[in-house]
């Protein structure tokens, strides 16, 4: 993967190159948004971390920019101020997700690696996490290769948790993906989570529930 | 934002002026009025006293009146004003004995004239009359006819003096407006001198003084001078806690700071990669303590800053509820604690409050939960609505305080007794102030587990409010 940093202080930019490159990724880092935006119009990139704060300008314009030329690169945006109206204001302009400085390298790396795959599920329309995949246009799921035979409703449910993998997917998203809109009793989705959670045992995966929130699809090891 | 409208003398002059004109109106019509009658009175009795001087003159021979005309009656009816002059003495039959123009005396006049002297205003050639006429009475003879005698002038005189009369009026009214208004300039002057003598003094202050006012205020103006001297207060003691925090903030931040340099000063003294290694964990630790202190500290000076203009909304508790403890549960530091929420009450429940600080409150208090607990704690975040108020509470089922602790927590840098934590203790003294700026009240409790649940009561929006 291609990563664009945009990041004038030496020291964090050096933690973000040394952090990013042994997960397999090309990194360039530019200090000055003039800088970026002549390398975005020239070259593909699969993610953007854009610091807000730089001495040429401010960071939201450049993310105006690119989202005005149709370009849907995800970007990253970081910053030290942690203001809830540039957050908002970020996210409005198509930001993809939003990290206040100061982050763990752990943190960061997790987000960068739900945004690089968010990214290559929209290119080959097909979820993959651990040994699980889930192939959306014939709707057919797998695991360590194998064939998942699984109900309607499980496959949605299990569709939904993988669209949202490694993050929260809220428990209201579940129920209208399983039961549509209707009122259903709290424990419907339990039910369906429960089932799911018996096939993959031993799968390396689990689902962990988030009292009141929704689940997570998330690796055993984390 | 200060508007000048006007000014205070302009004000006064504006209305001394209304009423100076109108009053105005009034007496130089009645000063013009009287002008008139005074005029008429004094050329009138010329006219009587003409009228008289021939009166004396007439005679009578063979019961035919005769009269030769006195010139001291000429001489009063010929005013300096070059006027012109009518004389007539008529008989009984209104012939005409003497006179000097044929002006016609009407057969009415004269019915009038024999009863009692009587003034009459008549146009002769175009030209405005007054005239006089009375009845002789031939007293002292026999069977004597009574003669009529007219006199009469023209106008000019009496209009001039009226003239004269209304400018010496119209004079002394305009020294007196001059007067009224100077006067009203030096009594301002006067009036307004304790606003001037108190604006000197203000101009004069140092930027940082914040001392009462020391100046003498007429009764009017004290309220005034007080507010002034409130706001003062006030200001010196907004100041004096900026110092004092601003005093243990950097006390706060040396500290971790202090740290830092000399577990990195000794890893570089030693050669020992165990050593550097250490010094890095230590390192990496304090330097995370030491930025979650600096964005608690830029919370607590952003409650602080009181000018900020109160920009409360109408908020669903619940959604706040929901988004701050789903963007919590993800984080990293969430991971071995099982956060979660209670079931909530179904529709949305509204207070009034600012968004950003809310959700600095509950992160704050989850941070909280999430420090003092040990790993696997099950922290729950719920609604309780009641009549009044709606709860929003936060438990655990960690260790706890004890009570004497629990009185004095939400003081800045209290740290529940335990040194062994890492924290400034600034979590719950920055709840504390959102409390306070939300009118709402704070209960710090044990949980039935043993926890520690905090209860945060908000004042609820009436169903009026929330249409």
């Amino acid at each position: 993967m291609r990563l664009l940093v945009i990041e004038d202080d030496p020291l964090i930019a050096r933690s973000l190159d040394q952090a990013l490159t042994p997960l397999g990724n090309i990194v360039e880092v530019f200090t000055h948004h003039a800088q970026a935006r002549e390398a975005l119009q020239s070259g593909h990139f699969d993610l953007v971390l854009l610091d807000l704060g730089l001495p040429d300008g401010n960071g939201l314009t450049l993310l105006a920019e690119l989202r005005q030329r149709g370009d849907t690169t995800p970007v990253l945006i970081l910053t030290a101020r942690d203001g809830i109206d540039d957050r908002v204001e970020g996210l409005d302009l198509g930001a993809d997700d939003y990290l206040a400085k100061p982050f763990s390298l752990a943190e960061l790396e997790a987000r960068v690696r739900a945004l690089l795959r968010r990214s290559q599920q929209r290119v080959d329309n097909r979820l993959a996490f651990g040994a699980l995949t889930f192939d959306a246009t014939s709707g057919v799921a797998t695991l360590y290769e194998q064939v998942l035979d699984l109900p309607r409703r499980e496959l949605l449910l299990l569709e939904g948790l993988m669209l949202h993998a490694g993050s929260i997917t809220p428990r209201e998203a579940l129920e209208n993906r399983l039961f549509g809109y209707g009122d259903v009793g709290p424990n419907a989705l339990e039910v369906y989570i429960s089932r799911l959670r018996k096939r993959l045992e031993g799968s390396g995966l689990r689902i962990r529930t988030f009292r009141g929130l929704g689940y997570r699809l998330e690796e055993v090891s984390s | 934002m200060i508007e000048v409208e006007g000014t205070l003398k302009s004000r006064l002059a504006i209305w001394l002026l209304a009423t100076v004109s109108a009053l105005g109106v009034l007496l130089l019509a009645e000063a013009y009025f009287s002008s008139q009658r005074a005029a008429e009175r004094a050329y009138d009795s010329q006219l009587e006293a003409a009228a008289l001087t021939i009166a004396e003159a007439v005679q009578w021979e063979a019961g035919q009146p005769v009269v030769e005309i006195p010139s001291a009656a000429l001489q009063i009816l010929a005013t300096r004003h070059q006027e012109r002059v009518f004389y007539a003495v008529l008989d009984a039959d209104g012939q005409t004995v003497s006179g000097n123009l044929d002006l016609d005396i009407a057969p009415e006049w004269r019915r009038r004239a024999s009863s009692q002297p009587i003034w009459l205003n008549d146009a002769y050639h175009g030209t405005q009359w007054r005239l006089y006429g009375r009845e002789l009475d031939s007293a002292g003879w026999e069977t004597q006819d009574p003669v009529q005698i007219w006199v009469g002038h023209t106008m000019t005189g009496r209009e001039s003096l009226t003239e004269v009369l209304f400018e010496h009026a119209v004079t002394r009214f305009v020294i007196m407006v001059l007067l009224a208004g100077v006067l009203m300039l030096l009594a301002m002057r006067v009036a307004l001198a304790p606003l001037r003598r108190l604006r000197q003094q203000l101009r004069r202050r140092d930027a940082d003084d914040m001392q009462p006012l020391d100046t003498r205020v007429p009764e009017e103006m004290r309220e005034m001078a007080e507010t002034l001297d409130s706001l003062f207060t006030r200001q010196r003691q907004g100041r004096e806690a900026l110092l004092r925090f601003t005093a243990d903030a950097s006390h706060q931040l040396k500290t971790p700071l202090a740290g830092l340099q000399t577990t990195s000063e000794l890893a570089l003294k030693s050669d020992s990669p165990d050593a550097w290694r250490q010094a890095l964990v230590e390192v990496h630790g304090s330097a995370e303590r030491t930025s979650r202190l600096a964005s608690q500290l830029l919370s607590m000076a952003r409650l602080r800053h009181a000018v900020e203009a109160n920009a409360t909304a109408r908020i669903d508790a619940l959604a706040l509820l929901h988004e701050t403890a789903f963007d919590w549960a993800q984080r990293d530091a969430a991971q071995a604690h099982d956060i979660g929420l209670a079931s909530l009450p179904a529709s949305p429940q509204y207070i009034q409050g600012e968004a950003w600080a809310l959700r600095e409150l509950l992160g704050n208090l989850i941070d909280n939960a999430l420090r003092y607990t040990p790993p696997g704690s099950v922290i729950t975040l719920g609604v309780v609505s009641h009549a009044q108020t709606l709860e929003l509470y936060i438990e655990d089922d960690g260790p706890g305080v004890s009570p004497e602790v629990m009185a004095h927590l939400h003081h800045p840098f209290e740290r529940g007794g335990r040194q062994d934590t890492e924290g400034s203790g600034l979590g719950l003294a920055i709840v504390d102030s959102i409390v306070r700026r939300h009118e709402a009240r704070m209960q710090v409790e044990s949980a039935e587990k043993g926890g520690l649940r905090v209860r945060l009561f908000f004042p609820y929006l009436t169903q009026h409010e929330q249409g």
